[in-house]
């Protein structure tokens, strides 16, 4: 199985190679070489979600550990190592990586420009995020975190497009860049932790499992702590360092944007999870009502902020701020059933907003406006696109029978039982807001009398219903059967220190 | 007791064979959808008997079932944190499982002929699978997240049939109306449910809540909280006052869908709720029931009055379900829980009745405003006669079902409840009589209006009278359960109050006194309906005319929707756009753009400053030590 792991990251590497010795003018053989690797990368990660059992300690599993550098300057025994395994919190997100790169690839099936520069780009980032979910080395980590977030700046300056907004305009040029500049910068933050970390522990090693059990002053986890909480909070669309969340997202084409909502935002959140909750636990402990207070109001200012838009991707977006708010205050409740639902709320939102995005994207390929006011009544054109959206919507409000109620009612227990009610009860008004919205966006574009002006409208292609349909499995899988997810998580965050019962 | 959870299950898996397979099934698969239903029917009585069966004397043992969903141990409590799939069977429950898989059966069968040639046909059955299927579940639950699950599920199904014919702009606001509102309402359901499992047995489990609660275990304030956040719920789903803006509108969706929502699935869990949960409100603090009471009574008034002023037959139809609706939990807040479910069970029958009578008319004439219908009591002579049975129901009058239940209700009201509530209740009784002969009178009766709705009139086939028939007969006589002797020899011991009222000593009581009183308000409310509305309604007229003021007040339903509209807009649509213009302008442009611009500025404007000129240089040394003699000396000193 640890040669699983290796080849979740090998492949998307291995890959970007192949796609450069394909010449130019045959993009349709890069189409089929990602769609081979896609279909490969979301086997194996089902695979490894399957097969994964709790097995005592930490819940690690699978590892592999290659030795890069040690003994030299500041480094000691296993200093630096290439270091893989997969626990209960990592392997919903390998699974959920698998299945938005795979849907990725078949909604940008149409790409014509540079197709292979694209998938180039796209896998590179793919392969960051398997790197970040599965390293167990600090210094690694850091490596395929930066892997992830770069190769953006280039598919949204180059793929992107721009938006005029009456008052003002959007270039993708300064979507991407805002992004960017924002990730790297809050990067910073998280590297200087690092090594602040690292030192403190004096190891002399970057690897995790023995940091962990490393005793650090509880002075210096207050003030490393919220390093990181703050320069993972930034990909992780916390308020108000979010606004590269909905720019970056109406800039990006659609592939790149389902990507970036639906696993690179949890990045963040696993970081925050990860590095910052169980290395520095004392830390989270004094930050968390600082942190659930951030979560709160990101939840509510995105659902308020998306019932304003009538942009259906800036609705999208915004919509992605709320319920990354949902997965902050879960992490902050510190407490289980908590800490599970916001892992839980990662995969959901992670499923549905690619699915969101997808659809955006299905229409705006033909209708090349996106305001919703423009439409209405294309369910007659697009039912079947106007199903999935429309499924999206309802997991998203947290409808029972979707993933997004699973993992909402965790998080919102979970902030009860921490005691912090008015945070709970807004987390709850927050999800009635959703209703709003989105029924109001369904009530606007899709039903009412058909406006003639998209009666030629067509079904959504039917590479982006195949990707729609295995989406849409999955917010099934969780919402009816959430038994596995749940098993697999609670085992791994129980281990965690600092989380109470 | 082991068959319970097929209830729900067997409508659940037709709806997931017509969902998928649906189109290419022959008639679109509307015979598994009727027949699904109809096998939750017949296993509704197996259920019942095993109940019956393990009956010891007088007390009834509920049976209980229940899978794993959910579970996972807390870290360091050795405790286990479990959701379950389980279902629970009682009285109560096997009152509304009757109701609503009849209802449903009966609504299914009639829609065969009702929505014949519609596109969307084979749609309409799936929905309808999952609709019962929801409903079934939510009764059957055993827990309060799978209740809550139900629940949302019903809201769905609900806004998926409301705007069923969503080219219409209306139909479709009106099903996004009735989500968002009932939505309003489940923000504190779902907070209450929290509420009580936090400070409760670390169960989710209805019963164990409730006799957690009966031995003290909550704080009674902290319960009190959590009980009227759960009525919130009720009030959204029920469409009571101030959450039942919705109901009115959502006679958009095709009147079976209507005749569905108002007798059994959708505003009827609303009841249910509050009388399962009934012993918590009792536990808690008094002021619990009179929240309920107070709601029920302001709802009762509202909506028979605006039930005079609507013209829609379907809209004052509707009215007359928040009327009935109303008189529920009245009842629930006087404790009375056999009385409301009682008056849920013949409700269901009755309502039914007068919503698929009013499919009939409009099915037959494409009309629904009274105004242009009259005299069709003579082409639809079997439709016309099983409105009245229904009409008279609902007014209560003596011997049909619908008086039975009143009575109770005002039995308990008189009893249990100051004076004011009895007297709001029977000057009710007559504003119900009114408005009901007139919907009766100006649909049937007279000459009719319209000639061309007139000329199209004609009676259905019988898939359209035989369930009419049906739940006419039981309108008629499902009132006569209060017997005791009718309930043995149904098969229930001790009888049906008995059987419904959980073990308590409360029994159904019959005074003379109230039934008389009830019998004259109510029927002179209908005679006077008769005389003001008869043949050309000049009476009715000339008092509209006279009291303009209060007929613009009702015909605009007291202007409620009116305010909801102008909060929605201006304040939460205006917040969000503020919210939204604040994100743009404040945080990305000043705070993101901004933090860059000063960058800009500091490396770009700020070089100016170095001139490269002697002087300047000089001066700035100048000024410099200046300042800083006058600081040191002002410090020093």
């Amino acid at each position: 199985m640890e040669f699983v792991l290796l080849a979740l990251i090998v492949i998307p590497l291995g890959v970007c190679p192949l796609f450069m010795l394909i010449p130019s003018q045959y993009p349709q053989l890069s189409r089929y070489l990602a769609a081979l690797a896609g279909g490969a990368l979301f086997a194996l990660s089902l695979l490894v979600f399957v097969v994964y059992e709790f097995d005592g300690g930490s819940g690690l599993r699978y590892e592999l550990q290659w030795d890069w550098m040690e003994n030299i300057g500041f480094l000691r025994e296993n200093g630096i190592t290439f270091y893989l395994g997969v626990d209960g919190i990592g392997a919903p997100l390998v699974l959920l990586n698998g299945v938005v790169i795979f849907a990725a690839v078949f909604v940008s099936w149409n790409i014509a420009n540079r197709t292979k520069d694209f998938f180039v780009l796209l896998f590179l980032l793919v392969a960051g995020v398997y790197g970040v979910f599965i390293s167990q080395d600090l210094f690694f980590f850091f490596f395929w975190y930066e892997v992830a977030v770069l190769p953006m700046y280039l598919l949204i300056a180059v793929w992107g497009a721009s938006s005029e907004f009456g008052t003002f305009t959007r270039t993708k040029e300064y979507g991407a860049m805002k992004l960017t500049l924002m990730l790297v910068g809050s990067s910073v933050l998280i590297w200087v932790a690092i090594f602040a970390l690292f030192v403190e522990a004096g190891a002399g090693t970057f690897d995790m499992t023995v940091l962990r059990e490393a005793t650090l002053d509880e002075d210096f986890q207050k003030w490393v702590f919220p390093l990181f909480m703050v320069g993972f909070g930034v990909l992780a669309g916390m308020w108000p360092l979010h606004t590269w969340s909905p720019d970056g997202h109406v800039a990006a084409p659609t592939g790149v944007s389902m990507l970036h909502a639906g696993v690179l935002m949890k990045l963040g959140a696993f970081g925050i999870l990860r590095i910052g909750m169980t290395l520095l636990p004392e830390g989270a402990e004094f930050w968390a009502p600082v942190l659930m207070a951030l979560g709160v109001t990101g939840a509510v200012y995105g659902s308020v902020s998306a019932l304003a838009q009538t942009d259906l991707k800036y609705m999208v977006g915004y919509s992605s701020v709320s319920h990354m708010g949902f997965v902050l205050m879960g992490l902050a409740s510190m407490n289980e059933i908590g800490v599970n639902g916001a892992v839980l709320q990662m995969f959901a939102h992670g499923v549905m907003t690619a699915l969101m995005f997808t659809s955006v994207g299905a229409l705006y390929d033909q209708a090349h406006i996106r305001d919703m006011t423009q439409f209405g009544g294309i369910a007659k054109r697009m039912p079947r696109h106007s199903a999935f959206f429309a499924i999206a919507g309802l997991s998203s409000l947290g409808l029972p029978g979707l993933a997004g109620f699973v993992a909402e009612f965790h998080i919102f227990v979970g902030v009860f039982e921490a005691g912090y009610w008015w945070a709970g009860g807004l987390g709850i008004l927050s999800a009635a807001i959703t209703a709003t919205y989105i029924l109001r966006m369904l009530s606007r574009a899709y039903f009412g009398p058909l406006n003639e002006k998209w009666a030629g409208l067509k079904e959504m292609r039917i590479g982006e219903q195949f990707a729609a349909v295995i989406l849409i499995a999955m917010i099934l899988f969780m919402g009816l059967w959430p038994a596995p997810f749940i098993d697999r998580i609670s085992e791994t965050v129980e281990m965690i220190p600092g989380i109470m019962g | 007791m082991d068959q319970a959870w097929l209830i729900p299950a067997i409508p659940a898996a037709a709806f997931a064979i017509l969902l998928i397979f649906g189109p290419y099934l022959p008639r679109k698969g509307d015979w598994l959808a009727i027949a699904a239903i109809g096998a939750s029917f017949i296993l509704v009585f197996p259920v019942l008997a095993d109940l019956l069966d393990q009956a010891d004397g007088t007390t009834y043992v509920a049976g209980e079932k229940a899978w794993e969903w959910i579970s996972f141990d807390l870290a360091g409590v050795g405790e286990k944190f479990e959701i379950e799939i389980g279902f629970y069977v009682d009285p109560i429950t096997i009152v509304m499982l009757a109701v609503v898989t009849l209802v449903a059966l009966m609504v299914q069968v009639y829609s065969i002929a009702y929505m014949k040639g519609d596109s969307r046909y084979g749609w309409y059955f799936t929905v309808m699978s999952l609709f019962a299927a929801s409903m079934l579940l939510l009764v059957l639950s055993n827990n309060l997240l799978l209740l809550y699950a139900g629940w949302e599920a019903v809201g769905f199904c609900s806004f998926l049939l409301i705007g069923f014919w969503w080219e219409k702009r209306s139909a479709a606001e009106a099903a996004k109306k009735a989500f968002i509102t009932t939505r309003i309402g489940d923000v504190g359901l779902l907070i209450g449910i929290i509420m009580l499992w936090l400070e409760g047995p670390n169960t989710f489990n209805i019963q164990e809540i409730i006799t957690f609660a009966e031995e003290g275990g909550y704080d009674n304030t902290y319960l009190t909280g959590a009980v009227l956040l759960m009525f919130m719920g009720a009030l959204g789903k029920s469409g009571q006052f101030p959450l039942h803006v919705w109901l009115p509108d959502a006679m958009e969706g095709p009147t079976p869908v209507s005749a569905l929502i108002h007798a059994a699935t959708m505003v009827v869990a609303g009841v249910y709720l509050v009388a399962r949960m009934l012993p918590l409100f009792e536990v808690a603090d008094p002021i619990a029931l009179d929240v309920v009471l107070v709601v029920g009574l302001t709802t009762v008034m509202i909506s028979a009055t605006m039930g005079l002023a609507a013209t829609d037959i379907k809209r004052v139809i509707a009215y007359s379900t928040l009327n009935s609706l109303g008189l529920m939990f009245v009842a629930l807040g006087s404790s009375a829980v056999a009385a409301a479910m009682l008056y849920l069970f013949v409700h269901g029958f009755f309502k039914a009745l007068l919503f698929l009578g009013a499919g009939s008319v409009i099915h037959a004439t494409k009309e629904q405003d009274m105004n242009r219908l009259g005299g069709l009591a003579a082409k639809m002579p079997i439709t016309a006669a099983v409105f009245a049975i229904g009409t008279l129901a609902m007014i209560g009058i003596i011997p049909l079902s619908g008086f039975w239940a009143k009575d109770e209700v005002l039995v308990f009201a008189k009893e249990e409840q100051n004076i004011i509530v009895y007297l709001v209740l029977l000057s009710s009784l007559v504003i119900t009589g009114l408005y009901m002969t007139r919907l009766f009178v100006r649909t049937f009766l007279f000459a009719p209006r319209e000639q061309a709705a007139y000329d199209h009139a004609h009676e259905g086939g019988l898939l359209i009278t035989v369930p009419l028939l049906i739940l006419g007969l039981l309108a008629t006589v499902g009132g006569f359960v209060v017997f005791d002797e009718v309930g043995e020899a149904l098969g229930f011991p001790g009888g049906f109050a008995q059987f419904v009222f959980l073990n308590e000593a409360h029994e159904f009581e019959f005074h003379l006194d109230t039934a008389i009183t009830s019998s004259v308000l109510a029927g002179g409310g209908a005679v006077a309906g008769w005389i003001l509305w008869q043949n050309k309604a000049e009476l009715a007229a000339r008092i509209r005319d006279r009291f303009a003021p209060v007929s613009t007040l009702l015909s605009n339903r007291y202007y409620i929707d009116e305010i909801y509209q102008f909060v929605i807009d201006r304040i939460v649509l205006g917040l969000g756009s503020i919210i939204a213009w604040f994100d743009r302008v404040v945080v990305n442009d000043g705070g993101v753009d901004g933090s860059a611009k000063l960058g800009y500025f500091t490396g770009f404007e700020a070089k100016f400053l170095q001139t490269g000129r002697l002087p300047n240089y000089a001066l700035a040394i100048v000024v410099g030590i200046l300042v800083l003699s006058i600081a040191m000396l002002v410090t020093q000193v």
